[in-house]
């Protein structure tokens, strides 16, 4: 049986860096990881792996840097990697994105049997692709798993929704995207290092050798454009409450001590003189 | 010379930095604090190979090469020096020397359990009277039937209340003193070792720093490295290795540093604007940089000589010197920086302060790093 997780480099800073003119992340600002949800999503095809002994395939699109990721993902314990890296592949929006994905897995993998995604990653946070894929692929998905177990050919699975678990089943080849909640990664071994460099473990491939429809790949077959990224405008307003400890906690509940009981219980009450009394 | 790090030397840090942050940074302060030794940390460090970094894959080892070492020390000292320590000393002047200078059996019978943390190692050298000058080392091997008997006390062994395995410097009587000194492999459970109380230093608190003794220690002669006499060589080549480690942690330590300078000069405001805003800030902040950065490829430089194994010593010496002061320079502006509340134990930098400065001590004071730089330059004279 044969697996593939998918792994994306984002951009390992708080605030993204992004370009004002063409709406894309300048990513060689900031260093690049492994996106957390991606981590995840290796993380549980990893333990299929060692419950298995499944055979566990690595992709990745994206500049030459997001070699990192696929290597992490070597010295984690995937058995082989291949980076889709092809000037022509850039500036894809989601859509773009899944097909080029969709023909890597007929390319490298054909006959998988599961394919895992994170839910979404921390730089566009669309939690589209997983979808998108399964549509390209025509398969049974589900998104946001949170465990999942292999039955012969069918895959059962538990995903949160709205507070209650859901649990589901599906025939295989499937696709999951995997919710991080329930697979917390493992560490990345140093031990593995120096195999995942090995020769031959990393395979480039470019548009040509994926044999995509160079109109659907890219900044070309992508439809959809970032107009505009910016900060949020902070609607609310920071206040310093002045006094010392015991008039500012007054003076705080009496502001909003009615609000607060509500949800905080008992406790909340003050203890102290009631606001507008005299402090010392 | 390539001057930007490689793909696996980015893996690497970033490997070591999601483990440290991830399982270190939040106790890192109350292990300093309490003074104790993370044993639960240290055990998810074993396997993933932190305790053999750079021994070769047959024993258990990660097998990579001196930089990503410097990188691994570097990132751990970032978040916990303590810790850095506790592996630069049993990677560099343990699992090193074994590696380099122990014959095969040793390997075998050895590696593996430093290599999987099993045994923590710690090299001794230092006595009440012999520190720097390593030939006034008074610990005594008596060669008896078998192999040898061994007296003597040492100090300030890193790692020693976590002790596997002990390296031992010592001088085997009976010799010319010129070849007497020898290095001998104790294990921690050998009748006659005995483990002193944990010292109370300044930093580095949650490192189990102690004295060590030896009375009527019997070893078999399996348990010397190298030959006799081998000791100054052993010892020389092993500080060279352990003072990339140290000069590592220092670049680490003044990274934690400058790194919560830099958080805090943006925070804090004064005059009505950030502390960022005044240039007495940025002049500081350009000094810290800079001195990290410069530290940081001589640590690279001297480490890649070793890995291509040209003579490496005086670029050691120079690494560990220039890192060490750095690092207290770096340390002590984080804390002028902060003003009241660098001084404060409520945050970081007054560790990394105190950390900062034993990097000039140990493993050669920077006095004798500037000995080993001027015998570089004129010979051994």
């Amino acid at each position: 049986m044969r697996v593939v997780a998918f792994v994306k480099q984002v951009p390992a800073a708080a605030e993204l860096p992004w370009d004002p003119k063409t709406g894309q992340l300048r990513r060689w600002l900031a260093p690049g990881m492994m996106n957390p949800a991606c981590r995840s999503a290796l993380e549980a095809a990893l333990r299929l792996k060692e419950a298995t002994g499944c055979d566990l395939t690595a992709v990745s699109m994206g500049p030459a840097s997001a070699e990192e990721v696929l290597r992490e993902a070597l010295a984690l314990g995937a058995d082989r990697a291949f980076l889709l890296n092809d000037p022509l592949l850039a500036g894809a929006d989601t859509p773009a994105t899944s097909y080029t994905l969709a023909c890597a897995v007929k390319a490298v993998c054909p006959e998988f049997a599961l394919l895992f995604l994170g839910t979404m990653t921390t730089d566009s946070e669309t939690g589209q692709v997983g979808p998108h894929l399964a549509e390209e692929l025509n398969l049974p998905a589900v998104f946001g798993v949170e465990s999942l177990e292999l039955k012969g050919r069918e895959l059962l699975v538990i995903r949160e929704r709205d507070g209650y678990e859901e649990e589901l089943s599906l025939p295989l080849p499937a696709l999951v995207t995997i919710a991080p909640r329930g697979f917390p990664p493992r560490h990345v071994p140093l031990t593995g290092v120096e195999p995942a460099f090995a020769q031959g473990e990393l395979v480039r491939l470019s548009a040509e050798d994926l044999r995509v429809d160079p109109e659907r790949v890219g900044m070309k077959g992508s439809a959809a454009r970032i107009r505009r990224v910016y900060p949020q405008q902070r609607r609310g307003r920071a206040e310093l409450i002045q006094g010392g400890p015991k008039k500012a906690a007054a003076e705080l509940l009496g502001r909003f001590g009615e609000r607060m009981s509500g949800l905080g219980g008992r406790g909340l009450a003050p203890q102290g003189p009631r606001p507008g009394e005299e402090q010392s | 010379m390539e001057l930007n790090p490689c793909t696996k030397h980015k893996v690497v840090r970033q490997a070591a930095r999601d483990f440290a942050e991830g399982e270190l940074a939040p106790i890192a302060a109350e292990i300093d604090r309490e003074a104790r030794f993370p044993s639960e940390v240290m055990a998810k460090m074993r396997p993933l190979g932190y305790f053999g970094l750079q021994a070769p894959p047959e024993f258990g080892g990660a097998g990579l090469d001196t930089i990503s070492y410097a990188i691994v020390m570097e990132e751990l000292s970032r978040v916990s020096a303590g810790v850095g320590l506790c592996l630069t000393v049993h990677n560099s002047v343990a699992v090193y020397p074994l590696t380099a200078f122990g014959s095969p059996e040793q390997k075998k019978r050895l590696l593996p359990d430093l290599t999987s943390g099993a045994r923590i190692g710690a090299f001794c050298l230092t006595e009440a009277g012999a520190g720097s000058d390593a030939t006034a080392v008074e610990t005594s091997a008596a060669p008896v039937e078998g192999g040898f008997l061994l007296n003597g006390a040492k100090i300030f062994v890193s790692n020693g209340g976590v002790l596997g395995l002990a390296l031992i410097f010592a001088k085997v009587e009976g010799q010319d003193p010129r070849k007497a000194a020898s290095v001998f492999l104790v294990e921690r459970e050998r009748p006659g070792l005995a483990v002193g109380e944990r010292e109370d230093l300044m930093g580095m608190r949650c490192n189990p720093v102690t004295s060590l003794f030896l009375e009527d220690c019997r070893l078999p002669a399996a348990n010397l490295l190298g030959r006799v006499g081998d000791g100054m060589r052993i010892g020389l080549a092993t500080l060279d290795t352990g003072r990339l480690g140290i000069a590592a942690q220092a670049v680490g330590i003044a990274q934690a540093a400058f790194e919560a300078a830099l958080k805090y000069v943006k925070e804090r405001h004064q005059f009505g604007k950030p502390l960022a805003a005044l240039p007495t800030i940025q002049n500081y902040l350009a000094e810290m940089k800079t001195k990290i950065e410069a530290g940081r490829l001589l640590v690279y430089r001297a480490c890649d000589l070793k890995d291509r194994r040209a003579p490496f010593s005086g670029e050691a010496a120079m690494a560990k010197l220039f890192c060490s002061a750095a690092a207290r320079e770096v340390a002590n502006l984080a804390v002028q920086i902060h003003g009241g509340s660098g001084y404060s134990r409520e945050y970081d930098v007054e560790r990394y302060y105190r950390e900062a400065k034993v990097t000039e001590i140990y493993e050669g004071t920077s006095e004798i790093q500037k000995m080993v730089i001027a015998r570089s330059l004129l010979g051994a004279g």
